[in-house]
């Protein structure tokens, strides 16, 4: 038997116990310490007329939802951000902090205690209409879309021309959806090969359709992509039949959307070089919402108060989204892996990154190692989601020295654990287009420092997608043709 | 990373702070104590027409589905369309169906636009005071009961697993849990799973527990 001291001292431990341990942020009420990282990070889509579901805009509407929120904080399902920190800070990165989510968690906890009314910061102020003032062209789509009740999601690309009738430069596009609920994302790209305009025809919805391997139709893949000034491949004329500028790319990106994100100028007096005659497409990405929806996009375009010297060079490792890497993947396959190394042969300034792959894709890793053997992470995304392809831009330029080794690693996972495996069982996957099929590439947005040494980097390139297209299986089919250049 | 999810067992930890949690213990026990004998459960509501229904005691149908929907979580209106096919193809083997709104504060407008909206033909009623909620032990929109004419939950959980967690949306579904459930009543065999976890939005507390909790 112990002894009454004893006793004294195991009382006096599990009572310290018990008043320490859940006091981590003790008394947290949602005025003071909640509404500010709910008002700051969730407001801005939880709002009436925006995409979000219900509003989070006041004690009540928070306290209702107070579980859920817990939940998905915790599983940082939203804020919707799937890029972990990585070397090179993101620009607007939709990120909680650990501190914030054990806030949240903890006021859950907690029963979601008011507090002072007196502590309530003010809503922020919400720009409505067009964020970044009105465009110089707004346009929109020439026929509503129809996304019906359910079923699988839809990846939808719809032409808009823009009778531009001479070379523009584009510094930011925002993107207004007519049916909110069913828009999940879309991609902006400009085609100046009227080859869009012809897909139209494919069927008679409008649109056509296809995901990126459209995008590739376009870009005149597998060949080297147009936007590395190849005269072969480059277009002679542009479809309002105006001669297209030397040496610019006929078809290129322009960014994109995503549910939560607001249009921002590119940085630096930045833009993308637009030739005359350019049709815009919209790579729209539609999940059906249990109610048939129509859409017509609008879209404002800002042009560049003056024109960009500086031309941009994606660099997409693999190369074609994978199209050389004779992608395979077995049934069961938990860990099937793609990679692809590039060194920059001069000094590069990176301003974004984004990566693409489909259901099967899991994590998706950039690397640099630096000439010194510094090792960083330009993008490591360790739970990819078809659903959620961000645009990341960096804060600042991500500078990469010349012989900085870029490394790209890409994972999928065709096993049964994959709950969004679009086949059950498991099939066999190779790389195609359809979103049953797979495909995967990093793709890192940059600036040769010197624009002087574009050139070398676009040779580079080049010589890289051409040994990526020798190494694959499909080489054969190439091998003469290639030869023959 | 969703463990939480992936577990079979779909009581949660609760997270209240000591006290209320020894509070909340006290009032469970003391409410199970009253429920012991067989429960009343002819909960009576109106749907939107006017109509009275006593859902639990519905003796004009072989077995009751209630469908809890919140009007404003996506994944709830996102089963519209199949809500609405299990509905009419089992109308037909006498099982009638129930659209329950759990929203606390939701106006017979909203419902009836929400309804029209979704194109929902079957009953919608209003759970205002989350009777049926209760009754039935549901905690997620959307989640279905199955009631026998005699008020015994048949089966309770997922329409189907759509859905593997929050934010994992299958590409289809793979398993049809509530047919399974009613293609097993209707056999009269016992239903293959009575109860599984559904993936969707907290079915919201009652207002009076929030103003209870704050300070």
């Amino acid at each position: 038997m112990l002894s009454f001291r004893c006793q004294l001292v195991f009382v006096a431990v599990i009572l310290t116990w018990w008043s320490h341990t859940p006091s981590t942020f003790a008394d947290v009420n949602f005025t003071k310490e909640i509404a500010p990282i709910i008002f700051e990070n969730c407001a801005t889509c939880h709002r009436p007329g925006e995409a979000a579901p219900f509003p989070l805009l006041t004690y009540a509407d928070v306290q209702e939802r107070g579980d859920l929120i817990a939940d998905v904080v915790k599983q940082r399902l939203m804020p919707p951000w799937k890029a972990e920190p990585a070397d090179y800070p993101f620009l607007y990165e939709r990120r909680l902090s650990k501190d914030q989510i054990e806030l949240i968690t903890n006021w859950v906890d907690q029963g979601m205690p008011e507090g002072n009314a007196a502590d309530l910061p003010a809503l922020p102020e919400f720009a409505s209409g067009w964020t970044l003032g009105e465009p110089d062209l707004v346009v929109s789509m020439k026929q509503p879309y129809r996304v019906p009740a359910d079923g699988p999601d839809i990846y939808r690309n719809f032409t808009i021309p823009l009778d531009l009738t001479e070379e523009h430069f584009i510094a930011a596009i925002a993107f207004r959806p007519s049916a909110r609920s069913v828009v999940h994302h879309s991609l902006f790209f400009f085609d100046a090969t009227g080859r869009g305009r012809e897909l139209e025809a494919e069927d008679d919805e409008p649109g056509f359709k296809g995901g990126m391997g459209a995008m590739m139709k376009l870009r005149g893949s597998p060949v080297p992509p147009q936007a590395f000034d190849d005269p072969e491949t480059a277009p002679k004329r542009s479809p309002l039949g105006k001669r297209a500028t030397p040496g610019a790319p006929a078809f290129g990106a322009l960014g994109g959307w995503a549910l939560g994100a607001q249009p921002h100028l590119l940085p630096n007096g930045l833009a993308y070089r637009v030739p005359a005659g350019s049709d815009l497409i919209l790579a729209t990405h539609f999940h059906p919402s249990g109610k048939a929806e129509e859409e017509t996009s609008t879209v404002g375009i800002y042009f560049a108060k003056k024109p960009s010297n500086r031309r941009f060079m994606p660099i997409q490792l693999p190369p074609a989204f994978g199209a050389f890497k004779g992608i395979d993947i077995p049934p069961g396959e938990k860990e099937y892996v793609i990679e692809d190394t590039f060194v920059l042969p001069v000094d590069v300034e990176a301003f974004g990154v984004g990566a693409h792959a489909h259901y099967l894709g899991k994590s998706m890793t950039l690397t640099a190692t630096l000439p010194d053997g510094t090792r960083r992470t330009i993008l490591s995304i360790p739970d990819w989601d078809f659903a959620w392809q961000e645009q990341y831009r960096f804060a600042e330029f991500a500078k990469l020295p010349k012989g900085t080794r870029l490394h790209s690693r890409i994972t999928y996972d065709n096993s049964k654990d994959n709950p969004r495996n679009p086949s059950d069982p498991p099939a066999r996957v190779h790389f195609g287009e359809e979103s049953t099929d797979e495909m995967g590439s990093i793709s890192l947005m940059t600036l040769a420092a010197d624009e002087s040494e574009l050139p070398l980097l676009q040779s580079a390139y080049r010589t890289h997608f051409r040994s990526a297209l020798l190494k694959s299986p499909l080489s054969k089919l190439f091998q003469g043709r290639l030869e023959a250049e | 990373m969703s463990s939480q999810f992936d577990q079979k067992d779909s009581h949660r930890p609760p997270r209240m702070g000591r006290a209320m949690l020894t509070l909340m213990l006290c009032v469970t026990l003391y409410s199970s104590a009253l429920q012991a004998a067989p429960p009343e459960n002819t909960v009576e509501l109106v749907d939107l027409e006017g109509q009275t229904h006593t859902p639990l005691r519905n003796a004009k149908a072989k077995a009751t589905i209630l469908f809890f929907l919140l009007p404003d979580c996506p994944i709830s209106n996102a089963y519209a369309p199949e809500i609405k096919r299990i509905a009419a193809q089992y109308a037909e083997q006498e099982i009638a169906s129930f659209i329950v709104y759990v929203s606390p504060d939701l106006s017979v407008e909203d419902a009836k636009k929400h309804a029209t909206d979704y194109g929902y033909e079957i009953p919608v009623l209003r759970d205002l005071s989350f009777e049926l909620v209760r009754e039935t032990e549901v905690t997620i929109a959307p989640e279905v009961a199955v009631v026998s004419a005699e008020g015994k939950c048949l089966y309770r959980g997922r329409i189907d697993n759509l859905y593997a967690a929050l934010g994992k949306r299958r590409f289809k579904a793979t398993q049809h849990d509530l047919r399974n459930a009613l293609d097993a009543i209707l056999q009269g065999v016992p239903v293959p799973q009575e109860t599984t976890k559904a993936i969707g939005c907290y079915i919201p507390k009652p207002k009076t527990d929030a103003r209870l909790l704050t300070r």
